[in-house]
């Protein structure tokens, strides 16, 4: 038994059984052998307990997901010792299982099991069955559990997850998204007990920004962590760096105090005193616990990443103590990190959006003021110049290289001059005193830090670290805006020109009455000895190395003036190699300036432009083709996901305008593509999508709307951003192009700056939504459970990397187009594949659903998945889709088939009424279940062949195929419940009462037959076998039964004419409360009783047999049936279980066949008539017994005819199922009346046989038949003196029969003569033997027997006339005469017809 | 017990011998009958209507005497006499059993 599986067998095989209440294994009963067979065998995790303590066992896969460490240790011992920890929540259910033989069901159970060393969170779907012992006595349980513990925690996780990715709002402040991001984070206290978002702050340590789960301020949540404390409770230091740290949460770990264990010194007997910094740093006493009773022993802190950059901050997720830190659970956390940090980066873009496009419209106004003022004697020449370079640039554009660089240089230096005459004329100004500053208090921290946040995507697209770290200021300073850009810009651009690694940072601070606003980079430096001369115009330190060449020296020049105007100073420190400072000082209030030019705020215009630094900033980076920079903080991966530039494709019909386009965008980076028409442009995004397309709206083939229409309805495309250009102006005509889904829209003619600006914009949003759409496929693919989107064809276009897991068909083939390949093959597989059809039909169909179906694995092998599925609409196509997600329920779904099989074979094998029919409903059960051609068993019994039974065919042994009888005869060798399939089925060798039982199903044509199945075969083969020996019981059981019931019954001493008949229902097979009887009564009269207890089994036949009793007690002392059914009455109502017994009860007198009757709510007696009428005994009715006892039951008279005949039964003679009973009563009747003639006993078999149900009685029958008057029966001795007694005796009886007298003389002229021949002949020589005579009369027939024991002499008329004479009168009397001689004795049968 | 049978000879008005049978012939009883019939010498007139059963034992006694009884017989005794043949060897003549 144990040999059945290797592993857990062997350590089976050594626990001391004797040791437990099951003792050694060899002496177990076969139920529990067949048991631990069939779990051992399972490749099903299950666990099972038998006897008296429950004693353990489990199977391999059950040892693997669930016990761990209690293995094998807990072999053999009580359950509830195993499973200790949990026997509060199972040992409920395991005794309900114990107490009712009815299973138990329960769905992801939560149970603390302590497998893996620490009470540890699990889910369990398991079912508990009862166990029964060879008598059918449930004697323990048997576990099939499937674990779900990471379904369960995955879905939590997974709502977390989507709980996180469901703000609906676009954009946040970062206050509000990580107030939004906490809540749902705070949602699932039980992975994320309580959770803490640091962020780092611009001057080093870092800020609280959202608890969830602990109260901010709490030891363990400080509201900011200092920079570099190594002593910090998180460990904000190494999560700068970007690594992720587990933090034990020891609540004593900095407390050693009250826990020291030192022993004690007499000379401390006070305790030591307490520290009370050390309990500050007791950061981790008093944790919120989450979920859970106990708080977390450990947190994991991960990093806020930035990609490319140092983190946003760090999330301290305390971890559930009740599971371990596996990559699930780390990977779920750093999701959830993860959608913080972008949200953080969403928030911080947007904010920058926002100021910088408050700034743009700030410096459009600047530039205005600019131009206005600016004198044409700067202006005119510069124009003249600019205006035909760029002139010549056009011109030139098929010119040579060399041509068209030489012009670049022109225009670039032009550019410069520019500005230059710019800052030229700025100091002409100051120094004319013409400068019309304009003073408002501003926060001056803020504002320099937009100031520096214009060269922020300069600094990064650099590579370089930008710090700004301006915390508010508390005191507004005076300055003109336009000056102090002037100012910062310049100092960022310088900072930014000679610094090639490290960082660049802008510091706003109070110190005293002065703001310092400080600039510093981590540059070349400046040599000791050019630092005096920094602030000199038109200084250039010689062989510096910088970004550019290019610079007036003037820069700094004017920065020291600006500041001076302000009332503030600056100076600069630097060390060569190191870096340098400039550090800027401006008083606070208005004092120190004219009165005349302080404004309030906000009415302050900036002067200048940022633009012209930034961009000649931008132009000393590379734009080659090593591709960006790295460390670009904005910078989104393109499609492919490498770093190459951002590409655009081009269409326009317009060479011209195509080429422009390509020029413009070219400058600014992009790598360009073109198309000389919207189907070419279409070909060209399909092939490979660019990050962009600019697209003019009218051209041929395929104009610009067209071409965005197409782009949209196809997934691939449908994301690529589209600008459209059109020479049609007017908002109708906008509208139109964005309706077609166009992003963007432009009316030329356009500005080339605007173009750039929309193009930029537009890849922005779509890298934006592309982090969506990353963010989303990350989500998606984190799911779980398979996640697929189907097109309205009912293509899979989308598929997650669990389908992939799941069905093992990747992305790589999408789309993966019906009939899909998964699908169960409809040639070997139908019923499978039309469950799949019918699923995918619903699937098309409206609304949402959820179906089981069947599949098959890309290798192979059937899975069962759960599906659910809703219909959505594609936002970027508009198109209907569906989204379903479904779950690999394989295991689930043959567990309740498993449980199913079970449980209607066992319902099958428990309506069984014998051994036979137990083993045909099984085969039924198995053919239906695997719809199989066949099923066949062969118990090879004892017989020269084996025994055959089947189910689908009909079959004899011999008229089995060869091969079929050989597989079978296979079987035989094989260990017993291991299923053997071949080709077309599956067999296996099981115990029959009567053999081994060869059982085999046919499935048909190479149909599938699992590993699940034939786990299933065996467990349903083991039930079988159980089954087949309960049936045997029951068919032994059955006999002893009736044998029993007509014991009780008695062997009838009945009186003349009566029949009486008991039979047991076929099904359940037991004995009931039926009863009949006859009492002899004083006078010669005899009672009749015919009774019907409530219920069956041993308690009905208890109650029958007090019942009979006390009602033939009580007939003795009282004939009337009414007074002793009322007395009965008062009986039963003392009885358990004798209320609403029924019962008639008859006085019958048999000379004169008049008869008494009562009913206690029994069936009327049938009285068939000679006349061939048929009446009822139906009077004397009341209720049955002791339902009112003590009330006055009525009775009825009859007198029964002579030759008529009374049936008295039960109902189970005339009571079926949807019949009403007068049409049972009826067909009674008339099976009486048919047999009228036939001798009563004869007549009863008759009865029974012809009233009985096509599948037997279904309830027990008791049948009572009386003719009127009984045959008479005398016996006398061979004496001459007794023929007159006997023929008086006759002659009374043929009374009774109400027959002519003429024919009563001649019945007894025959009788006479032959008792006178019995007696002279039979009985010469030995006088006083005895005679025997019999009468019997039905309706129209007399029957009349005598017989002696002596020889008669054949009649010799000759030699003595007058006794040939006795049997000539004989012949002449009656109609019939037959003189039977034997050996010992004669017998004369006489019949006569009477009617 | 012997059957109930008496018989009681007499004198018919015409002076012809008389015998008259009550109760019931049969085996027991009819040597008490053949007694009676021989202890009455020449013909004699046998009056059975108040004779319920006739055996053939009775039958056989008659029998020996046909040739000189006549029979007076009630109808419940008409069919044995009749089917024995004695009717057709013996003058029978029908009795009344009721006016007796």
């Amino acid at each position: 038994m144990f040999a059945a599986e290797d592993e857990v067998g062997r350590d089976l095989a050594l626990v001391d059984w004797r040791a437990t209440p099951l003792g050694p294994p060899e002496e177990w009963p076969q139920s529990l052998q067949t048991a631990v067979s069939i779990l051992l065998s399972s490749r099903f995790s299950m666990w099972m307990a038998w006897g008296p303590e429950l004693t353990f066992f489990c199977n391999a896969a059950y040892r693997r997901d669930t016990l761990g460490r209690k293995y094998p240790w807990a072999l053999g011992r009580p359950a509830s010792e195993v499973w200790a920890e949990i026997w509060d929540d199972i040992g409920p259910r395991i005794d309900t299982v114990l107490a009712t033989g009815k299973a138990t069901w329960d769905e992801a159970l939560l149970l603390f099991l302590e497998r893996a060393g620490y009470p540890e969170e699990s889910y369990h779907t398991f079912s508990y069955s009862p166990l029964r012992d060879d008598s059918g006595t449930v004697v323990g349980m048997l576990c099939v559990v499937s674990e779900e513990t990471e379904r369960v925690i995955g879905e939590r996780r997974m709502a977390t997850l989507r709980d996180l990715g469901s703000d609906p709002s676009v954009v946040r402040t970062e206050q509000e998204m990580l107030a939004f991001a906490c809540r749902q984070l705070g949602r699932n206290p039980h992975d994320l007990p309580f959770t803490l978002t640091y962020l780092f702050q611009d001057g080093g340590g870092a800020r609280l920004a959202g608890v969830t789960g602990i109260s901010a301020g709490h030891p363990a949540a400080p509201l900011t962590l200092p920079a570099d404390a190594p002593d910090a409770v998180w460990p904000a230091t190494a999560l700068a760096r970007g690594e992720s740290v587990i933090v034990p949460l020891d609540p004593a770990s900095l407390d050693p105090a009250p826990l020291d264990p030192a022993p004690l010194d007499p000379a401390s007997l006070d305790p030591a005193p307490l520290d009370p910094a050390s309990l500050d740093r007791a950061p981790f006493a008093g944790l919120p616990a989450g979920g859970w009773p106990e708080p977390p022993t450990q947190a994991l802190v991960v990093p806020l990443l930035q990609q490319g950059s140092a983190p946003y901050g760090f999330v301290v997720a305390a971890l559930n103590r009740y599971r371990p830190l596996d990559e699930a659970y780390r990977g779920f956390i750093e999701l959830a990190a993860g959608h913080v940090a972008a949200g953080v980066a969403s928030a911080r873009s947007y904010q920058a959006q926002q100021r910088r496009a408050e700034e743009l419209a700030e410096l459009d106004r600047a530039k205005t003021v600019f131009f206005s003022n600016i004198s044409h004697e700067f202006r005119t020449p510069l124009t003249l110049i600019m205006g035909p370079v760029e002139e010549l640039r056009g011109r030139l554009q098929g010119a040579d290289a060399q041509v068209r660089e030489e012009l670049e240089v022109i225009r670039r230096n032009g550019l410069r001059l520019g500005k230059l005459v710019n800052t030229l004329l700025d100091f002409s100004r100051i120094e004319a005193g013409r400068m019309q500053a304009s003073y408002e208090p501003v926060d001056l921290a803020a504002v320099t830090a937009e100031l520096a946040s214009l060269f922020r995507s300069a600094v990064d697209k650099a590579g370089l670290d930008f710090r700004v770290d301006c915390p508010p200021m508390d005191e507004p300073v005076y300055i003109d805006r336009g000056m102090w850009e002037k100012v910062m810009l310049n100092l960022l651009s310088n900072a930014l020109k000679f610094t090639f690694e490290g960082a660049i940072g802008v510091t706003a601070r109070r110190e005293d009455d002065h703001a310092v606003v400080t600039v510093i980079d981590t540059g070349i430096g400046v040599p000791a000895e050019e630092v005096p001369r920094l602030f000199e115009r038109f200084h250039r330190i010689e062989n510096a190395r910088s970004r550019s060449n290019e610079g007036s020296g003037i820069g700094l020049a004017l920065v020291q003036e600006l500041v001076g105007l302000h009332g503030g100073t600056i100076s600069a420190d630097s060390a060569e190699g190191a870096g340098t400072r400039f550090t800027i000082r401006l008083p606070y209030g208005s004092a120190h300036l004219p009165a005349e030019a302080i404004t309030t705020a906000g009415t302050g215009a900036g002067a200048t432009t940022a633009d012209p630094y930034v961009e000649e900033a931008l132009r000393w980076l590379p734009v080659d083709d090593t591709g960006e920079p790295t460390g670009d903080t904005m910078r989104m991966p393109s499609h492919d996901g490498s770093t190459a530039p951002a590409r655009v494709l081009v269409a326009d019909d317009n060479a011209d305008m195509r080429e422009y386009l390509v020029r413009l965008l070219q400058g600014a980076g992009y790598v360009v593509s073109t198309a000389g028409d919207g189907m070419e442009a279409l070909d060209a995004v399909r092939a490979d999508a660019p990050d962009l397309v600019v697209s003019d709206v009218m051209m041929p083939r395929l104009d610009g709307l067209s071409l965005v229409a197409a782009l949209r309805s196809d997934p691939r495309t449908a994301a690529v951003p589209v600008v459209l250009l059109s020479a049609r102006a007017g908002q109708e005509a906008s509208i139109e192009g964005l309706q077609a889904g166009a992003d963007d829209y432009l009316v030329k003619p356009f500005a080339a700056a605007e173009l750039l600006a929309r193009v930029r914009a537009n890849m922005d949003m779509a890298r934006l939504r592309q982090h969506q759409a990353r963010w989303r496929s990350a989500l998606v693919d984190s799911l779980q459970e398979a996640f697929f989107v189907c097109d309205e064809q009912g293509a899979v276009v989308e598929i997650n990397s669990a389908f992939t897991d799941i069905l093992g068909y990747g992305p790589e083939d999408l789309p993966y187009t019906p009939i899909h390949p998964w699908w169960p093959d409809a040639a070997t597989d139908p019923a499978a594949h039309q469950q799949v059809a019918d699923a995918f039909s619903g699937l098309l169909g409206p609304g949402q659903g959820s179906y089981t179906i069947p599949v098959t694995h890309r290798d192979g092998h059937r899975l069962w998945v759960s599906v659910t599925f809703n219909q959505a609409q594609d936002p970027d196509t508009g198109r209907h889709v569906v989204v379903g997600t479904f779950r690999d329920v394989t295991a689930e779904h043959y567990a309740i088939q498993r449980e199913s099989a079970l449980a209607s074979l066992s319902t099958s094998l428990s309506q069984a009424g014998s051994l036979s029919d137990a083993l045909t409903g099984a085969l039924r059960e198995l053919r239906s279940l695997w719809r199989a051609r066949s099923v066949l068993a062969a118990v090879f019994d004892h017989g020269e062949e084996p025994t055959l039974t089947a189910a689908g065919e009909s079959v004899d042994w011999h008229g089995l195929p060869g091969d079929r009888r050989r597989a079978l005869t296979d079987l035989l060798r094989r260990p017993l419940l291991t299923p053997v399939a071949d080709r077309d089925g599956v067999g296996i060798l099981l115990e029959h009462p009567e053999g081994q039982l060869a059982l085999w199903v046919d499935l048909g044509d190479h149909r599938p037959f699992t590993g699940e199945d034939q786990v299933l075969l065996s467990l349903l083969a083991g039930r079988l076998a159980q089954g087949l020996v309960r049936a045997h019981q029951i068919d032994q059981q059955r006999e002893t039964a009736i044998a029993l019931q007509r014991a009780i019954l008695g062997p009838a001493q009945l009186p003349e004419g009566f029949a009486v008949r008991y039979e047991p229902a076929t099904r359940p097979l037991e004995v009931g409360g039926d009863w009949y009887d006859t009492i002899a009564l004083p006078g010669g009269r005899i009672g009749i009783v015919v009774g019907d207890c409530v219920g069956r089994g041993v308690e009905a036949a208890a109650v029958m047999g007090q019942l009979r009793s006390a009602c033939r007690a009580l007939l003795l002392q009282d004939d009337s049936p009414a007074r002793v059914l009322m007395a009965l009455d008062q009986f039963a109502a003392g009885v358990p279980g004798a209320r609403c017994t029924t019962v008639f009860c008859a006085v019958l007198d048999p000379e004169t066949g008049r008869l008494s009757y009562s009913s206690a709510g029994h069936p009327p007696g049938i009285l068939a008539l000679p006349d061939g009428s048929t009446g009822l005994l139906d009077g004397g009715r009341s209720v049955p017994l002791a339902v009112r006892p003590g009330a006055t039951r009525p009775e009825s008279e009859t007198i029964i005819p002579a030759r008529a005949t009374l049936m008295l039964y039960t109902d189970g003679l005339v009571e079926r199922r949807r019949r009403p009973l007068y049409s049972g009563i009826d067909q009674a009747s008339q099976a009486v009346q048919d047999g009228r003639n036939v001798a009563v006993d004869d007549l009863a078999t008759q009865v029974m046989i012809r009233l009985a149900p096509a599948g037997g009685y279904d309830d027990d029958v008791a049948l009572l038949l009386y003719r009127h008057p009984a045959p008479l029966e005398m016996t006398f001795p061979a004496e001459s003196s007794q023929l007159a007694p006997v023929r008086k005796a006759l002659r009374s009886w043929l009374g009774q029969c109400d027959l002519p007298a003429q024919i009563v003389q001649n019945i007894l002229v025959a009788a006479g003569e032959a008792c006178a021949n019995a007696i002279e002949h039979g009985h010469r020589h030995t006088p006083g033997d005895i005679v025997r005579l019999r009468a019997e009369a039905s309706v129209d027939n007399l029957r009349l027997t005598v017989a002696d024991t002596g020889r008669w002499k054949s009649p010799e008329p000759e030699a003595n006339a007058h006794r040939g004479r006795g049997v000539a009168l004989m012949r002449a009397m009656m109609q019939q005469v037959t003189i039977t001689p034997g050996p010992y004795g004669t017998t004369v049968d006489m019949q006569m017809r009477i009617a | 017990m012997t059957t109930p049978l008496t018989l009681t000879p007499g004198v018919r008005p015409d002076g012809a011998a008389l015998l008259t049978a009550a109760g019931e012939i049969d085996m027991s009883n009819t040597a008490a009958l053949e007694a009676a019939l021989e202890s009455t010498p020449g013909p004699v007139v046998l009056d059975l209507t108040s004779v319920e059963y006739l055996d053939s034992a009775g039958l056989s006694v008659l029998f020996a005497h046909a040739d000189h009884i006549t029979l007076i017989a009630n109808p419940l005794l008409t069919p044995v006499l009749t089917i024995s043949g004695l009717a057709d060897i013996a003058t029978v003549h029908d009795g009344d059993l009721d006016a007796r």
